[in-house]
């Protein structure tokens, strides 16, 4: 089943390198049941069609009435990301779309340009909608104008991102509990690294997520630090907060594997889950990724002193302008659905007896009730060219130590000066 | 010959000319039926063939939209298009590689391009000296349309190379990647070749239609028509009208598919197929003469077949009629030329048909006419023995009477009385026997004439017996065919007293009953034998001409036979002679219709 899922969708994506995206054309079959053109992600690894359950109960609910029409193709997120953009100058975009801030400059783009639609009307119209949604949420997929384009899921509960650990590794090294200060932590992957265990899964391709995640969940551990991430489109990386990033990301990359360096996420994923690496940082979303034989051994951490990465508006789908209406408005049915579903799943995980869950599920929990400190993912708040062009050429320079911290920052904001041209 | 054929055979002129009355019914209806059914399924086909190859026209139409649409997205996202849509910039040595960048791209029959980036340079071939003023001017940017960025097709007057000339372009607003910039334009000119590659892709339907090419907004971008068009066969001018007005939906909109499959018009067939995509639509104009070509060959074949059937029931059915009218016309031949004589004509047919059986029955029946005429002679010659004879015998009477009387007087002066009563006796007998004249006579003379008889018989035999006349009828007013009695009583007395000598008696009763007249002689001797009174009376249901044979000797039987006979022929079925053997005796009767003096008057 697995294979044929991944055979499915290799042609897909073979399909799609050759170019043929094809003309976004609108559907209506014989019933009259309108098409909902939509794109997700098979998991190259695990060959899990992301958001299936979602689709196979909308397409259930609105059976003769909407179709969601999905076209699987198995890349990586920033594979589909960068997709995104070709598919919109091309105008071959579907009527949903992901991911869409995790590129902050494209989805302002998409604003300006009237590419994408605006949902207030939907959400604030409809009170049953409204009321799946935690306030909190809806407040981080507002815009400033008071305007919405991303459909919320109901909970932040579900976008935090913290530490993965492989508890067997770590009890090969001693180490009984995952570290609760960030030198326990330095500590403890000096620990593993001196048992032969590498200790962390890293990667510097796409927007470097993996050791970004650390290092600026370690910089927002100073008041300044926290600061500094809430900035939207910082001025300059070249001050304190930027210069202990950079550093901390080359001291993170002194704990990696060889071959973290020019490799995107993937490839941290299996060596995670090859048992090679005894820590890699990820989100909630993770939980379904884990192989079964992994189930037992994989915890799951807030990164010390109690923090989180969480930016819940990087979960919110968009709806492309220039549908009709008939296919918008199943679109925003879509997007209901989902936050229902989110809801429902919210609240089945919070009732679930804590027995029937992974370890990591439990751990994942109970992290979160403890009022972990929310650090914001850097995605949503730095310039994409610093996120998409810039950390993959700088990043393996500053691992390999061919480039200091400072200069590093420095080339941090050159990307700043070269987005401000553009804009 | 013909007035000889029709002397010859009615009966075969008549057969072929009722076949053929029918073989050209039957030739008209199912030509009549084969000709409208063939012709029109035929036509169908035929259009169906022009409609399929339409489709694929459009459908070829379709694939290069999405050629052309593939082609301006791979521009759209070159690196160096979306670097020049950058703030930056291209750099000279950049912006001139950009510029045949656009020559090389996998589009064929590109006439000339231009491309202008959000900054208004103008990237387009070397020695093309188009400005961004050029673009501007040209209003092309109004067929880009009001989407993001969709690949547009437009057939407009070349205001932007200078040619002036009405082109297909294709344009596209080219965007950022990343950035919300003013978008790009990217436009291409086509050459004539491009669009004839669609109308192209069907060589066949080229050849002997009209094709062409309508854009959105209804303007003709491409018609042809083979080179065998005549005049009568020229697109219809309102061809545009005719593909409807769902032509003019503008570029983009609507729906791909037919929108005219084999549309009869004015001298021929009109199919259409609809890109909603490009806006363009693709139609093929068969002209009816191209229709026809189609269907004559198969009407020649079927003239053909008509014709063959025709002759070969010409052929078959001269041959037949001739094989069943022969018979028939030997028949005739021989019924005609039968001359009354030459009865050795026989008819000689083996057809195995009831034919044969006539021919058999003329046979039988020329034998029966012959036998009868044999018969007919043999009697006309006993007839003329007869007449001789009877001439014979009346030259005698007068000498006989004479002499009769001579010797009653002999007999007188000698005082023979017996002798004297036997030749008056005589005498009466034969002035009724040979008296010339009518066979009839009345009963009074009949019986006068059998009292003679008996008074004769009964002085040449002494005693043997007495006799009675009972005449219950006008024996002077009724009649009869003479010498009817006189057989009768000389049997009686031949073969009924041929045992006794003495005692017999003969009894004559003439009756009528119910208009016959029935004269019966009864003896008192030897009965009849049964067997013979048998024969004797089923004699009454046999045809004349079969009495002789019943008593082929002379000898006997032959007064019977002679009696009968003459009933017959002078009464017909009427007459009736049959005898009874009684206990003692035999009475013969005779019935004949009773016939009054007047009534023989009128014979």
């Amino acid at each position: 089943m697995k294979k044929r899922r991944m055979r499915a969708a290799a042609l897909l994506l073979a399909l799609s390198a050759a170019g043929c995206a094809g003309e976004r054309t609108e559907t209506v079959s014989e019933d009259g049941e309108v098409s909902i053109p939509i794109t997700l992600i098979v998991d190259s690894s695990t060959g899990i069609r992301n958001e299936e359950n979602v689709i196979r109960a909308f397409n259930q609910m609105y059976d003769g009435k909407w179709q969601a029409d999905v076209d699987w193709i198995m890349e990586t997120e920033e594979e589909y990301r960068q997709n995104l953009k070709r598919q919109n100058v091309t105008d071959t975009l579907p009527a949903v779309i992901t991911d869409l801030r995790m590129l902050p400059s494209f989805y302002y783009m998409m604003i300006q340009d009237g590419r994408i639609e605006e949902l207030s009307e939907y959400i604030y119209g409809d009170e049953e909608w409204m009321e799946m949604i935690e306030p909190s949420v809806l407040d981080s997929c507002r815009e400033e104008d008071g305007s919405i384009y991303l459909s919320p899921i109901s909970t932040a509960a579900f976008s935090c991102s913290g530490m993965y650990w492989n508890e067997e590794l770590f009890a090969q090294a001693g180490i009984e509990r995952f570290p609760e200060t960030w030198e326990e932590f330095w500590d403890c992957c000096e620990q593993l690294k001196n048992c032969g265990i590498t200790p962390l899964a890293l990667h510097t391709e796409g927007t470097g997520w993996a050791p970004m995640l650390i290092a600026t969940a370690e910089t927002a551990s100073t008041e300044e630090g926290a600061a500094f991430m809430q900035e939207f489109y910082p001025e300059t990386y070249q001050n304190e907060s930027g210069i202990h990033i950079a550093q901390t990301l080359q001291r993170l990359f002194s704990y990696t594997t060889e071959n973290a360096l020019y490799s995107d996420f993937d490839v941290s994923y299996e060596n995670f889950f090859a048992g090679e690496t005894a820590m890699i940082p990820n989100g909630y979303w993770m939980m379904d990724q884990i192989p079964e034989e992994w189930q037992d051994k994989v915890r799951f951490s807030a990164f010390p002193e109690n923090k989180m990465i969480s930016s819940p508006e990087t979960f919110g789908w968009a709806i492309v302008s220039g549908y009709s209406e008939e296919v918008k408005e199943g679109a925003a049915a879509l997007l209901k659905l989902r936050t229902q579903m989110n809801m429902e799943q919210r609240q089945e995980l919070f009732s679930k007896d804590s027995s029937e869950m992974i370890p990591a599920e439990r751990d994942y929990i109970e992290a979160y009730k403890k009022n972990p400190q929310l650090v914001p993912n850097y995605q949503v708040k730095w310039n994409s060219i610093l996120q998409e062009e810039t950390l993959g050429e700088i990043l393996p320079a500053l691992a390999q130590g061919k480039m200091t911290p400072e200069e590093f920052a420095a080339k941090e904001d050159e990307s700043i000066r070269m987005f401000e041209d553009e804009q | 010959m013909v007035r000889r054929d029709q002397k010859r055979s009615g009966i075969q002129r008549r057969y072929l000319k009722y076949t053929a009355a029918l073989l050209g019914l039957a030739l008209l209806l199912s030509s009549l039926g084969v000709g409208f059914s063939v012709r029109e399924r035929l036509t169908r086909s035929i259009i169906d063939k022009y409609e399929f190859m339409t489709e694929r026209m459009g459908l070829a139409l379709e694939n290069m939209f999405r050629k052309t649409d593939e082609t301006t997205a791979e521009c759209i996202l070159y690196d160096d298009v979306q670097q020049s849509l950058r703030t930056q910039g291209l750099e000279k040595v950049r912006h001139i590689a950009l510029s045949k960048y656009f020559a090389y791209i996998d589009l064929d029959y590109v006439a000339d391009y231009c491309y202008v980036d959000n900054k208004g340079n103008v990237y387009s071939r070397s020695y093309s000296d188009v400005s961004y003023e050029d673009v501007e001017d040209s209003g092309f940017e109004r067929y880009l349309g009001e989407e993001y960025s969709r690949t547009k097709w437009f057939w407009a007057r070349d205001t932007l190379f200078g040619t002036g000339d009405d082109a297909l372009f294709i344009g596209r607003y080219v965007r950022s990647l990343e950035y919300a910039h003013e978008p790009g334009m990217l436009f291409f000119k086509m050459e004539d070749g491009f669009l004839r590659e669609i109308a192209g892709i069907s060589p066949e339907l080229e050849d002997e239609a009209a094709v062409g090419i309508i854009d959105g907004e209804g303007q003709i971008c491409l018609s042809s028509a083979p080179e065998t068009f005549r005049a009568g066969d020229r697109v219809p001018e309102d061809i545009v009208k005719m593909v409807g007005a769902d032509v003019r939906t503008g570029y983009g909109g609507g729906t791909s598919g037919m929108i005219l499959a084999g549309e009869r018009v004015k001298d021929g067939v009109l199919s259409a197929y609809r890109d909603a995509s490009s806006g363009m639509t693709v139609f093929s104009f068969v002209p009816d003469r191209v229709l026809n070509q189609g269907i004559i060959p198969v009407f020649l074949v079927l003239a053909g077949i008509y014709l063959l059937v025709t002759a070969a029931a010409f052929v078959i059915s001269i041959y037949f009629s001739k094989r069943f009218t022969k018979p028939i016309r030997t028949i005739q031949e021989a019924m005609t030329g039968f001359d009354g004589t030459n009865f050795e004509r026989t008819i000689e047919l083996h057809t195995n048909t009831e034919l044969d059986e006539i021919g058999n029955s003329y046979n039988e029946m020329l034998q029966n006419i012959r036998r009868l005429l044999d018969e007919i002679k043999a009697q006309e010659k006993e007839l003329r023995t007869t007449e001789l004879n009877m001439l014979i015998s009346q030259i005698n009477p007068h000498f006989l009477y004479n002499t009769l009387d001579t010797i009653y007087m002999l007999a007188r002066i000698n005082k023979e009385e017996t002798t004297m009563r036997m030749i008056q006796a005589l005498s009466k007998y034969l002035r009724l026997s040979l008296s010339k004249g009518s066979e009839i006579v009345t009963v009074e003379d009949e019986l006068e004439n059998v009292r003679s008889y008996m008074d004769i018989q009964q002085i040449r035999n002494q005693d043997l017996f007495t006799y009675e006349i009972d005449c219950r009828v006008d024996a002077a007013g009724t009649y009869v065919l003479k010498l009817i009695l006189q057989p009768l009583v000389e049997n009686a007395v031949k073969y009924g007293f041929q045992n006794i000598f003495e005692g017999g008696k003969i009894g004559i009763k003439v009756e009528e009953k119910e208009g016959d007249l029935y004269l019966s002689v009864s003896n008192n001797g030897s009965p009849m034998k049964p067997e013979m009174a048998e024969k004797i009376n089923s004699m009454n249901s046999l045809p004349v001409a079969e009495l002789k044979d019943c008593f082929p000797d002379k000898r006997h039987g032959y007064g019977v036979m002679n009696i009968l006979m003459r009933l017959r022929l002078k009464y017909g079925d009427r007459a009736a002679f049959y005898c009874e053997a009684e206990e003692e005796g035999t009475v013969c009767t005779v019935r004949i219709p009773s016939r009054k003096v007047q009534e023989k008057g009128e014979e």
